[in-house]
């Protein structure tokens, strides 16, 4: 059986690796070098790395004969001893045209700039040529439409509802999702010489990149050791869009201590998964940036908002029947009374019980279980969800709707008084 | 059932047993035998009786039976007052007590004709409406109604008494002596630790005394409970 030459290979994989030595044996391109330092890419573009190592300047090289194994793209000199590919290329990335054209983007949104938007702060540092700035325009405008949309459409759902709706539709989860779905692809490793049509971020730092509103609480120590409680005020107040407590310490800290353990662990997987969120935020950003406020807008709504997600399964409750009697007290309708529409088989192995909650003559909610307990808190949690999920129409009008020129007069939304108990 | 009864395949095979065995060689029989007529309360019980009388009635027989009616569908109660739909069904609200659902006053007239319906319901929204539903209540009247007549004094005559002696003067009784609920009992005074750690080691020992079967059941039952409120049921 013949030695694999993995050192006479030409791919992409290995010319993606700029810390791999030339003369690097077998051996060790398989193994993942822990001793060696992983990101020793040089910025030609800044003077600092150019005085300090001047014997990279040369191209990339590994030893192979570039006359029976010619390189698969003619790469700018220097291509592979920068971080991240030269704007200049993606004029002839075919995957970058492809998604151009797939998402059916605006003609003024050139592919230097969508070429910008597939590179992560963790590939690459500078950030004249990552995705941060778009990113952060993008994550603000997504933001804004699914807050006011959510706000406008469900005007009573309780916050910590309203939080979980918005991360489920502009969360890292959902928008890489989103990402995914668009046929992004990523590179094994970020480097000068990969597609500019691919994303890259690297699994090995997790790059310095702002995303998010939220400031970090004094007291995040103690809320970590003593598991002290943090209510919804304060949530609203200090921490990020989607009610979750900013801790970049400890995020960071664990990143730098798992990162570099084995390959396709649940941090890496986090990683891609933050790097594609934030692909498709900085694209939502660059549709801003280039063709304007109603394009973003379109381009939100089709790609964000026109996802499916279920409000009723987000719904947890604990004391449900107290609850609606509060919620009954308080908008001054008769005290709810639970009664049984019908059963079956109640001395059977599986009775049925459908079991309505009634204020007044008022039907407020329905249910049925296999115990009375459980059908009566059922129908409470029924007419509960079906108080917060209450909706003024499909079409509803948001605040953003007054920014066109032909604009009908704002007719004032319905918002809710407020919620029934403190969580 | 009776239908199942009166098989003419029954029968036949009865019969057979006397006379010789008849094999069902054709699909013929087999597809008589299985053509049953249709459950009584399938069919339009008015029409039977009076074949003549062709009235439509308005009663319809689901089958399989409705699901639980839609969070997302607001009942009529629910909708603030600036909602066009509650403008909308204010005029039928105002006719009969509830637009959301029409129930029949009583619970054995179900296939009575809309004119008679209509009569008993607008007598029932005049009434008071705790005797006009049909249904019964699961939940019992709470025994003591919120009537607000417990002074400072009251208040400080039942801690002190709670402090005294906590095991005669239970969460119950005291509720019992002062006419308020348990809830308004526990919000006022607490039972001292030693009186709390007697009634944990009583439990404990209660606990103690259940098999494995009886202890699994009653986690399986909180986890039941847990899972419900979770929405998962």
């Amino acid at each position: 059986m013949k030695r694999l030459r993995l050192d006479r290979w030409t791919g992409q994989l290995l010319l993606a690796r700029p810390g791999a030595s030339p003369a690097s044996t077998p051996r060790a391109v398989l193994r993942p070098a822990v001793a060696a330092p992983r990101c020793t890419a040089v910025r030609c573009q800044s003077t600092g790395a150019v005085s300090q190592i001047p014997g990279e300047v040369e191209d990339y090289h590994d030893g192979t004969d570039p006359i029976r194994f010619p390189p698969l793209e003619q790469l700018p000199p220097r291509a592979t001893s920068l971080p991240s590919p030269t704007p200049v290329r993606a004029l002839q990335s075919a995957k970058l045209a492809a998604l151009h054209a797939r998402l059916s983007l605006p003609e003024r949104l050139p592919l230097q700039t969508l070429a910008r938007a597939l590179v992560d702060a963790s590939a690459d540092e500078n950030p004249q040529f990552n995705n941060t700035n778009l990113a952060f325009v993008g994550q603000t405008l997504i933001n804004y439409h699914v807050a006011e949309w959510l706000m406008c459409r469900y005007p009573r759902l309780p916050m910590d509802i309203l939080y979980a709706a918005m991360k489920g539709y502009a969360g890292p989860t959902a928008l890489h999702h989103v990402a995914r779905s668009w046929g992004i692809e990523h590179a094994a490793a970020p480097g000068g010489e990969v597609d500019p049509g691919l994303l890259q971020f690297s699994m090995h730092k997790p790059g310095d990149a702002i995303t998010g509103f939220g400031y970090r609480r004094a007291e995040i120590e103690g809320m970590k050791k003593y598991k002290w409680r943090h209510g919804m005020s304060s949530r609203v107040v200090f921490d990020d869009d989607f009610g979750e407590v900013v801790d970049t310490e400890q995020s960071k800290e664990e990143l730098r201590a798992r990162a570099d353990t084995e390959y396709g662990n649940e941090y890496t997987r986090s990683l891609a998964e933050k790097a594609y969120a934030t692909c498709a935020r900085a694209v939502a950003g660059a549709i801003y940036a280039h063709a304007g406020r109603d394009a973003a807008k379109a381009f939100i709504r089709a790609h964000v908002l026109s996802r499916t997600l279920d409000l009723s399964r987000l719904f947890a409750f604990k004391k449900p029947t107290r609850e609606l009697s509060l919620l009954c007290a308080r908008e001054d309708f008769e005290p709810p009374v639970a009664r049984l529409l019908s059963e079956t088989g109640r001395l059977s192995r599986t009775p049925v019980f459908v079991v309505g909650i009634f204020s007044g003559r008022d039907k407020l909610g329905e249910a049925a279980g296999p115990s009375l307990e459980h059908a009566r808190n059922k129908a409470a949690m029924n007419a509960l969800k079906s108080w917060y999920l209450y909706s003024p129409g499909e079409a509803v009008r948001v605040p953003s709707d007054m920014l066109a020129d032909d604009a009908k007069p704002w007719e004032p939304a319905y918002i809710d008084m407020g919620e029934i108990i403190g969580r | 059932m009776e239908a199942i009864a009166t098989r003419p395949a029954v029968s036949c095979c009865r019969r057979a047993a006397f006379t010789g065995v008849r094999h069902k060689s054709t699909a013929a029989r087999t597809r008589r035998a299985l053509k049953i007529p249709p459950h009584p309360s399938f069919l339009n019980s008015s029409s039977s009786t009076s074949p003549t009388d062709h009235t439509t009635t308005d009663q319809i027989i689901y089958n399989p039976p409705s699901s639980a009616a839609s969070v997302f569908h607001t009942p009529f109660k629910f909708l603030p007052k600036s909602d066009p739909r509650r403008r909308a069904n204010l005029a039928s609200e105002l006719l009969a007590a509830s637009t959301t659902i029409q129930y029949p006053s009583s619970s054995s007239s179900s296939s009575t004709t809309p004119s008679t319906s209509t009569q008993p319901q607008s007598d029932a929204a005049s009434s008071s409406s705790a005797e006009a539903n049909p249904f019964p209540s699961i939940e019992g009247a709470p025994r003591y109604r919120a009537r607000h007549h417990l002074t400072k004094a009251d208040i400080e005559e039942m801690r002190r008494l709670r402090a005294a002696d906590p095991a005669t003067n239970t969460v119950q009784a005291l509720s019992a002596r002062f006419q308020c609920s348990k809830l308004f009992v526990m919000m006022c005074c607490q039972a001292p630790p030693e009186r709390k750690e007697q009634v944990r080691a009583e439990l404990e020992r209660a606990r103690d005394r259940w098999g494995p079967r009886r202890a699994a059941a009653r986690d399986e039952r909180r986890a039941r409970m847990g899972m419900l409120f979770n929405g998962e049921l």
